[in-house]
């Protein structure tokens, strides 16, 4: 029923450390009654999924995770997060049937696409980010669970599929990447910017997994833990100036609230340029391997995502300006910085973000093994 | 010994930045007098550990010192090498930077007295050093990387200092834009050097600086080459990046010395200089490159002419000499780029460090002279008026540079952002 291996474990272990992060950070409004209710089916459903020694367990996981989205306004989202999981049932039930190996492996890889929101098929994220709490979206999100499905059970069940179909994935994924890396330089709402950010930048995963080299798959596996973190920790601080002065949602220009809240504004600045591969961060590290494998798997998917990580890390200064730079906003009543439960929360993730850049060989050497199996499935040894 | 006074010059600014950005995390914001203390003792340190250094490689005849770290990190069969270099090209840009930045520092403890982005100003100083620091010493490109990358960043934040003004916070955007568009080249040379064998530059370009050679050839020559006069361009504002440097100017205005005059600006120089061997073996890069430069400096040279501030005009003259420097290296006179470069770095922190003063230093130069200053300019008089005209709305348009790159770049990148949300597979954007 559990399967609790070296990939399960560390992704239980930081799934948890995300959530406790996410939930410390929260305001009070977005962890009562359902937003509560949304942040346990959370934990949950991921912990089931990660932990799962088979495919019924991981889409019991999967349904969990998606549950308390069954209704609410937003349609989109909702009819996406509900169609991924059919063509994972599908998948599922087809699995152990080898003369519908082909139908079981498009429809696990639909689900993928869905999940992961990869061009066409993100068209809900954006209305998730602009509209949903963001706090469980983010862990929503940040759980990978389209990533993981593929490294857990797509490529071990069909590595000869894997290895000629992934190429198709990675395409996509590199689309995704660029055109909304494009799309966030002239998007000014912050909460947009932030969806676009996480599209662009998440997309990397699939793309590094799909390089088949050792570098560039575990350069995706960095790169997932650099996207959960810093989105998260992005996200939270967006949070909690929202919960703090609702008007940054719909006020154009500079919001000028670095004056007010300057720590809020280094830890959303770390966690950004830790997101676009700022030096002394984790994101260098992934995006470092993630590139390299890149190139050599195919030129011009690893100019492609050095092109892709330039324009989001403008439009990450962009939103970083835009929130916390400009006149000293009257608007906005004196509103408080960080506080206790916040700076522990924020703290955590830049000392993750930083002490994993400073000494990257330990969490590498978490990520190893699993890098090594799946470049030796994709390789067909 | 040397090993450990080259990491040991390295460390100091990081470690203060980091003492300094705990103390912050915890809430105490340390006085005015105690940050500028720190950092000048931290600079004091860094000068006296230069001067060792130079003292004991002169005193054993040493040539270059080099220190293997390791390995940072690998992955199968790529690895990220650390090691790091002082030779006869780094240790005088190392002894620039020290001696420099500590006297910019000290400029800016009354230049920056009571404003509020004081310990933030100290804070990104002591990063800059590092990050310049790291980037000159480094014996890798891996490692130059992350020193260039942080020189990068803190000289954004810089330009976004008096961020309450929306100009400096949008020109911040667009000096980080040119910045992360042509650092695209430097990641992508240090892959090619990957291919080419190691990134490491003992292997890579085995010799002294500068009687060294490059072990790269064929295509890889001419890839990295231009790879690396991208990054280079884009740090020294030269070429189609020309047009960030006079923005970088909202910065304050001992930080525009450090970054513009001094260290940031030649960062690119530096490259080209330590990749020499590389950029002469490939004479198409050597062409181009003193191509770019002798283009830049003309039309610099024009802009400064008829700029309206002292700072604009700085920058400009700047420009000038840095188009002038690319043309030393691309034609193969890197002892005589390497003295351009330290000549012009004291002369420009001078004259930025001077410039709130220039009217000032001007009344008195006109008193000593007895009123009678002669004018300047009166070369250009002998030109056609029509010519005249045409050099002059040149300059004013700052060669076109800005208005083309708008043109190509910006406006038909924006307008494929627009397109991107309006398809109905696009992301619903509203704008």
């Amino acid at each position: 029923m559990f399967r609790l291996d070296s990939l399960a474990l560390v992704s239980m272990g930081s799934f948890v450390i995300l959530w406790a992060i996410s939930v410390a950070a929260a305001p009070r409004r977005d962890r009562e009654q359902s937003g509560l209710w949304e942040l346990i089916c959370l934990l949950a459903g991921t912990l089931m999924a990660y932990a799962a020694a088979d495919i019924y367990m991981f889409l019991a996981g999967w349904l969990l995770t998606v549950w308390p989205y069954r209704r609410g306004d937003q349609l989109r989202p909702r009819l996406a997060l509900a169609a991924a999981t059919v063509p994972l049932a599908v998948g599922a039930a087809l699995l152990t049937t080898p003369e519908y190996s082909s139908i079981a492996f498009g429809a696990f890889v639909l689900a993928i696409l869905l999940r992961k929101g990869i061009f066409p098929l993100h068209f809900w994220t954006l209305d998730a980010f602009e509209h949903l709490r963001l706090p469980a979206l983010a862990l929503l999100l940040n759980s990978h669970l389209g990533g993981y499905l593929l490294i857990r059970f797509v490529i071990p069940a069909f590595p000869a599929l894997a290895a000629e179909w992934l190429p198709v994935v990675s395409w996509l994924a590199l689309s995704t990447s660029v055109l909304m890396a494009v799309a966030g330089l002239a998007e000014a709402q912050p909460r947009r910017i932030l969806g676009l950010l996480w599209l662009s930048q998440g997309s990397f995963v699939l793309a590094g997994l799909a390089t088949k080299t050792q570098e560039g798959i575990t350069g995706a596996l960095i790169h997932w833990w650099v996207v959960a973190f810093a989105m998260t920790g992005l996200i939270s601080v967006y949070r909690s100036l929202e919960a703090r002065t609702s008007s940054i949602r719909s006020r154009s220009g500079f919001q000028g609230l670095g004056a007010h809240a300057p720590r809020l504004a280094v830890f959303f600045g770390v966690c950004g340029f830790a997101l676009v591969g700022l030096p002394g961060t984790l994101g260098f590290v992934a995006e470092d391997l993630l590139f390299h494998g890149a190139l050599k798997a195919h030129p011009l998917l690893g100019v492609a995502l050095p092109l892709a990580t330039a324009l989001n890390a403008i439009t990450m200064l962009r939103l970083f300006v835009t929130l916390f730079m400009g006149r000293r906003a009257i608007h906005v009543p004196k509103i408080p910085d960080a506080l206790p439960a916040e700076r522990i929360a924020f703290t955590a993730v830049v000392v993750l973000l930083v002490f994993g850049g400073l000494a990257p060989a330990l969490l590498i050497a978490l990520r190893d093994p699993s890098a090594v199996a799946l470049a030796r499935l994709l390789s067909g040894q | 010994m040397m090993e450990a006074l080259l990491m040991a010059i390295v460390a100091i600014p990081g470690v203060t930045f980091l003492a300094l950005s705990l103390m912050w995390l915890v809430g105490w914001a340390p006085p005015e007098r105690f940050v500028a203390r720190l950092t000048s003792a931290g600079f004091v340190l860094i000068t006296m550990g230069v001067a060792l250094l130079t003292w004991l490689m002169l005193a054993s005849g040493t040539v270059s010192v080099r220190v293997p770290l390791g390995k940072w990190f690998h992955a199968g069969d790529y690895q990220f090498p650390l090691a790091m270099l002082a030779d006869r090209l780094s240790l005088p840009l190392v002894a620039m930077t020290a001696v420099l930045g500590g006297i910019a520092g000290s400029f800016s403890v009354r230049y920056v007295h009571r404003d509020r982005g004081f310990f933030q100003f100290f804070l990104l100083l002591n990063l800059f050093t590092f990050g310049a620091l790291t980037a000159f010493t480094a014996g890798s490109i891996d490692l130059l990387i992350g020193g260039w990358e942080i020189v990068g960043v803190t000289s954004v934040l810089l330009i976004a200092f008096f961020g309450e003004r929306p100009e400096p916070a949008r020109n911040a955007v667009r000096v980080f834009a040119n910045y992360r568009i042509a650092d695209i080249g430097l990641l992508l040379a240090s892959f090619v050097l990957h291919h080419g064998g190691s990134t490491l530059f003992t292997p890579l370009l085995p010799g002294e600086w500068p009687e060294q050679t490059s072990r790269l050839s064929g295509p890889e020559v001419m890839a990295a080459g231009f790879l690396l006069l991208i990054a280079a361009s884009g740090k020294s504002s030269q070429g189609p990046f020309a047009g960030w440097l006079p923005r970088a100017m909202e910065g304050p205005t001992p930080s525009s010395s450090i970054f513009y005059g001094a260290v940031s600006i030649h960062l690119g120089a530096y490259l080209l200089l330590r990749f020499e061997p590389v950029i002469q073996a490939a004479p198409a890069v050597a062409m181009t490159t003193t191509a770019v430069g002798l283009l830049t400096a003309l039309m610099a040279t024009v802009a400064n002419r008829v700029a309206t501030d002292v700072k604009t005009s700085l920058a400009f003259a700047s420009m000038t000499q840095l188009g002038l420097i690319f043309a030393e290296i691309g034609l193969g006179f890197p002892r005589l780029a390497l003295f351009h470069i330290l000549g012009h770095a004291v002369l420009r922190t001078f004259q930025l460090l001077r410039a709130p003063s220039m009217l000032h230093d001007h009344h008195k130069m006109h008193a000593a002279a007895g009123g009678e200053l002669g004018q300047t300019g009166a070369l250009l008089n002998g030109l056609p008026a029509g010519l005249r005209l045409w050099l002059y709305r040149f300059g004013l348009e700052r060669g076109y540079f800005d208005a083309w790159i708008e043109r190509l770049v910006v406006i038909p990148v924006l307008w494929l952002a627009r397109v991107i949300g309006w398809t109905p597979f696009g992301t619903g954007q509203k704008a």
